[in-house]
């Protein structure tokens, strides 16, 4: 199942407590750190834990997640391949 | 002895944070780092006037992380576990990595859990030994009303800070006396002066 990358933006802002920025701002092909959004190491954790509570997957393996971070356009794809039916 | 000059004094609320400007990640700080951040802020010093390693920071927290320490512990049990973000904030200590990254400060700092009255020696012997030229001291007081009920006290979301320096920066700066030790008092002293002016 699909999921709205605006949506998806929406909670990333909410879940990272960004400030001064909206979902329109962000590029769903821009990277989400270093880069782009200019996320860290902590916020890669707190994303993990939105992926558990919002959508039901678990990542166990950093490996497996480290490529869907990428961008918003590469993590929700992820979602929508691993979410729970 | 040398002089000592307090070149500016501030008091933030939590009242004040919905306003504050501080970068797109300050809504990531715990509370006694967003507050002891607005209150480095509010004082509206240059900092840039000054080597970043001849300026310390010296911080007191009133009642250590037991807020933030607290509701880390209370998220443990949700969907995910607690907040990795919150985990990082689970010291005393991380409003002064806060302040030193955000005004790139990069001299010795201190941190004291308790009432603050040393505070403002301790800084002073930072000027005195020649280690900076100038010193934050901010005291952040965050006591949730659930830690209140634990330690029997008020609970509070305050903090307020001092810079002192070497050398009067302006004429407002106010000559540091004796009997000027314990933080709290001397900050709404002087913003209350300030206001009055």
């Amino acid at each position: 199942m699909q999921i709205s990358t605006h949506e998806l933006k929406s909670k990333v802002i909410e879940s990272l407590k960004l400030q001064d920025i909206t979902p329109e701002q962000i590029d769903d092909d821009a990277p989400l750190f270093g880069t782009g959004l200019g996320l860290d190491s902590i916020d890669a954790l707190e994303l993990v834990v939105l992926l558990e509570k919002d959508y039901g997957i678990v990542i166990k393996d950093i490996e497996e997640g480290r490529p869907a971070f990428r961008s918003v356009k590469t993590l929700a794809e992820f979602i929508a391949a691993k979410r729970p039916q | 002895m040398n002089k000592i000059f307090i070149a500016a004094a501030s008091i933030v609320t939590e009242t004040d944070l919905p306003s504050a400007r501080l970068g797109q990640r300050f809504g990531r700080l715990d509370l006694q780092s967003q507050l002891a951040l607005l209150a480095v802020a509010s004082l509206q010093i240059d900092f840039a006037k000054f080597p970043p390693d001849r300026l310390g920071i010296c911080l007191v927290a009133s009642a250590g992380s037991l807020t933030t320490d607290l509701n880390f512990w209370n998220g443990r049990s949700g969907v995910g576990g607690p907040s990795p973000t919150l985990f990082a904030y689970t010291l005393p200590s991380a409003a002064v990595g806060e302040i030193a990254i955000h005004f790139g400060l990069t001299g010795p700092d201190l941190c004291f859990v308790g009432d603050g009255t040393e505070l403002i020696t301790e800084a002073v012997d930072l000027i005195r030994s020649d280690k900076v030229d100038g010193c934050l001291c901010i005291c952040g007081e965050v006591i949730s009303t659930e830690v209140a009920k634990i330690i029997s006290g008020p609970s509070a979301a305050t903090a307020c800070a001092l810079f002192l320096t070497r050398a009067a920066l302006s004429p407002d700066s106010r000559e540091l006396r004796e009997f000027d030790r314990d933080i709290k008092p001397l900050c709404a002293l002087l913003c209350a002066a300030k206001s009055a002016s």
